[in-house]
């Protein structure tokens, strides 16, 4: 254990520094809210990156994979437990983060000689109207915050910020429909995945002056060529279908990446 | 057994492009009609249907266990749970019940009905007391009504043919006549006077309630 404070004060900012040097690398994933639902996108190479949780309730997150199964095996059987023993609409994003996801975080974090989890979730709830949609993210330390309309995550803060801000504008012109939020995704996912790489490169921060659309465009066209998809999933606001989460088809997709092949 | 409520006819036929379900809306406790709007056909999953007959309460506890239990294990383990493991909970659940139902508490039994988008096929199973359970070829059906009528679905077969060839309309309208007779020889089963049965079909795309309309047409109104 740390013997005094700057011994602790040092042993948490080493692990810090451990965790976000792991999760840089993690690539983006951008949830936003649409006129019938959310939208949950990212592109990724092998592994599966979104997932559903429960009925209006959906989860992606950047990190260490065993980690995020942890985490995302966590938040199902509390939900269900919850959902079973009371109502499905007893299970909320806030709840799930708030009381069982964010306390074991912080307890696991908080161990200075056990290894901390590299993570940084996002909840994703969904509402009876887009203003109602909610977004919760919660991070390594056990850290958690709400937001609504849309969110993304990426490796570092900068990348977030600056696909936020895109995607802050994009909403601007009022509710979004699929379609829309479909390119305004991949777009804001090119964004935030340009910036951790170049990054990397140049050991700063991306200049906004590269953030121009044709670089983005041609950043998302290269890695479609490549080893990437896209993996797009919905909650859906209104639906016959027994489950609200479901995965987009290829189909559904052909029309937003047109403009990237 | 007064404080149970239970009583009904719940039918399952094959159609070409699918299953159909349909059931009335009454749930009796012994002489008593104790509601006219019941829902006795009810949704699994996007694919699977169950029909529900015996007591009203435990009927609706398993389907909200199913319910749970199936989208429980597609979350978790990220693949759908196989069409045999479903069954197989419902039996077990059928089974594990019947030392109450010997006591006359809480007897149920129910349909199933699945499109199995392996065999590209509507799939129906029905179960005994005992949770044992056996796949029919054209039609399934359960409740107290269920029994006056069985020798209808014999006779439709016999003069026009199996259910499986048949359209959805045409499957509908058979069905439901079949649903007016339980009501008409069965005290339990309710009658399409004040509300409307409730029929689902399911197929390839997944399930979808017949509209009002359609239902009012298949009773000739």
């Amino acid at each position: 254990m740390p013997v005094s404070p700057y011994e602790w004060n040092e042993s948490i900012r080493q692990r810090n520094e451990y965790i976000e040097d792991r999760l840089k690398d993690g690539s983006p994933v951008v949830a936003i809210s649409y006129d019938n639902g959310i939208l949950m996108l990212c592109l990724r190479q092998t592994q599966r990156k979104i997932y559903e949780i429960y009925d209006k309730l959906a989860f992606s997150a950047i990190g260490n994979q065993a980690d995020i199964e942890v985490i995302r095996t966590g938040a199902i059987d509390v939900a269900h437990r919850e959902g079973f023993s009371r109502s499905p609409d007893d299970v909320s994003a806030h709840r799930i983060v708030g009381f069982a996801i964010s306390p074991s975080i912080k307890k696991v974090y908080s161990d200075p000689f056990g290894a901390p989890l590299v993570i940084r979730g996002l909840f994703a709830e969904l509402g009876k109207t887009v203003e109602k949609d909610q977004y919760v993210v919660v991070g390594y330390d056990g850290e958690f915050s709400n937001s609504s309309g849309f969110f993304v995550i990426a490796g570092t803060d900068y990348a977030e910020d600056r696909a936020s801000l895109y995607l802050k504008a994009e909403m601007e012109s009022g509710t979004l429909t699929l379609s829309h939020a479909l390119s305004a995704a991949v777009y804001a996912w090119g964004l935030g995945r340009k910036h951790i790489e170049e990054e990397d490169r140049a050991d700063g921060e991306l200049p906004k002056d590269r953030e121009q659309t044709g670089d983005v465009s041609s950043f998302i066209t290269e890695h479609l060529k490549g080893a990437w998809t896209v993996e797009a999933a919905i909650l859906e606001r209104n639906t016959h279908r027994e489950s609200r989460y479901r995965t987009l088809t290829d189909a559904e997709l052909e029309e937003t990446l047109a403009k990237y092949s | 057994m007064g404080f149970d409520t239970h009583g009904t006819t719940v039918i399952a036929v094959k159609y070409r492009d699918g299953v159909i379900n349909i059931a009335d809306r009454r749930a009796t406790a012994g002489y008593t009609v104790m509601y006219d709007q019941a829902e006795k056909v009810l949704a699994l999953d996007d694919y699977t249907l169950i029909s529900i007959s015996g007591s009203f309460a435990k009927s609706v506890e398993v389907v909200r266990f199913l319910r749970h239990s199936f989208k429980y294990f597609e979350r978790s383990q990220l693949q759908p749970m196989s069409l045999d493991g479903k069954l197989q909970e419902l039996s077990r659940l059928i089974a594990g019940n019947v030392a109450a139902a010997m006591e006359g508490i809480g007897a149920f039994i129910p349909v199933l009905s699945t499109f199995d988008r392996e065999a590209n096929t509507g799939r129906i199973f029905f179960y005994d007391a005992m949770g044992g359970q056996f796949e029919t070829g054209e039609y399934g059906a359960a409740g107290s009504g269920s029994g006056p009528i069985r020798g209808v679905f014999e006779y439709i077969l016999r003069t026009k043919g199996p259910f499986r060839d048949m359209g959805r309309e045409c499957a509908l309208r058979e069905s439901i006549t079949m649903l007016e007779i339980a009501a008409d020889l069965d005290t339990a089963t309710g009658g399409s006077a004040k509300y409307l049965p409730a029929a689902k079909y399911i197929t390839a795309d997944g399930i979808r309630d017949f509209t009002d309309d359609e239902i009012k047409t298949a009773l000739g109104r």
